[in-house]
């Protein structure tokens, strides 16, 4: 198909979309009047039944467990899809040295970046962990916190260059981190099995709403998607800038 | 009257426009940003339906549970598809850096179809 017949193709079935749309535009609920009976549902008994301020978390970890556990397998797949391909091609060296470009070589960082990309990490991986932690008391939880930890885990590359990285990075600790959270998810749901209720019944102690400890089960598997999430990204900037390095074999 | 449709056409546009870049895209890199585009306009809509005038976000601290707050549902779909959606995007440019290494090809519309 030549580059001019899909975009007729493009256009003629834009074309033919368009009086659709505008046919179904004004017949959708009026914007910021939508009923959402289920939303409310929720948003009612969650303060009471959960324990919760958060609404988002109650549902994320609790009420629609299930889905957030599916969601959790197709991040732990294209994590795993990314290693193989990329890992794969290339083996698991370590010994590389940083890639180059022809003719401009590689300074080591900075004395005062290397200071400032080590107080800022230790800054990032706090605000993480404290998002992280106050899933059911802050509107925070496991998947931003998971990600702005692992966000962190680039300043360890800026301030102590490819070889620091390297040796502090671990890949087999990352892939283990995530695989880690992945299981305690699951293990979670079996937790409801085991003492005869359904699948991801929140079984442990609710506390009280407002405290960090409330929300029983969803702290754990909050604390297992906050490890999935980390170890995920953090697998995926390992490997990707691992394309950047030279090839141990192609030595000059 | 306009103003209630905003979000919709927004919706509407953002999934054109996605779709358009999709279909003349010249480069791999460029078409896996359009998905990303696409895929954005199913975050404005969702937030759309779930956003209620004059309410507040559904967290009860300090106003107590049972003040009027936007619909919580729409949002934990937007918030977990957010990060699953950046891993699936890193895989695909892993497809792509593969294609480009093991065939040489980046452009979609230069690539002979698989066999």
């Amino acid at each position: 198909m030549t580059p001019r017949v899909r975009t007729a193709l493009f256009g003629v079935a834009a074309l033919a979309i368009l009086p659709v749309l505008i046919h179904v535009l004004p017949h959708l609920p009026k914007f910021g009047d939508h009923p959402s009976p289920y939303g409310d549902a929720v948003t009612a008994s969650a303060p009471v039944a959960r324990q919760t301020q958060n609404i988002v978390t109650a549902l994320n970890f609790d009420y629609r467990g299930f889905d957030t556990l599916g969601e959790e397998f197709i991040l732990l797949c294209a994590v795993t899809g990314v290693t193989v391909l990329l890992r794969g091609s290339r083996g698991e060296e370590t010994s590389a040295r940083p890639g180059q470009v022809h003719g401009r070589p590689i300074l080591p960082p900075g004395e005062s970046v290397t200071l400032i990309s080590r107080i800022l990490g230790i800054l990032v991986l706090v605000l993480g962990l404290s998002i992280s932690l106050h899933a059911t008391s802050t509107p925070g939880g496991g998947f931003q916190g998971g990600v702005v930890i692992a966000s962190g885990f680039l300043l360890v590359l800026l301030g102590e260059a490819y070889r620091g990285w390297r040796a502090m990075i671990r890949s087999e600790m990352m892939d283990a981190l995530e695989a880690f959270g992945a299981m305690l998810f699951v293990a979670c749901g079996f937790a409801g099995l085991c003492v005869g209720t359904p699948f991801m019944t929140n079984v442990l102690p609710l506390g009280t709403a407002g405290s960090v400890w409330a929300g029983g089960l969803m702290l754990v598997i909050n604390a297992g998607v906050t490890c999935a999430v980390c170890g995920g990204f953090a697998v995926l900037f390992l490997e990707f800038l691992e394309e950047t390095r030279v090839d141990p074999g192609a030595e000059e | 009257m306009t103003a209630s449709w905003l979000p919709w056409i927004v919706a509407a546009w953002l999934f054109g426009i996605g779709l358009y870049g999709i279909i003349s895209s010249r480069h791999y890199v460029h078409l896996i940003g359009c998905l990303a585009v696409v895929q954005s306009a199913t975050y404005v809509l969702l937030l759309s339906i779930g956003y209620r005038h004059g309410a507040g976000p559904p967290f009860f601290h300090p106003h107590p549970p049972g003040t009027p707050s936007v619909d919580p549902v729409v949002q934990v779909l937007v918030l977990t598809d957010i990060v699953v959606g950046a891993t699936v995007t890193a895989l695909l440019l892993a497809l792509v850096q593969q294609l480009q290494r093991r065939r040489g090809v980046v452009d979609p519309q230069q690539a002979a179809p698989l066999r």
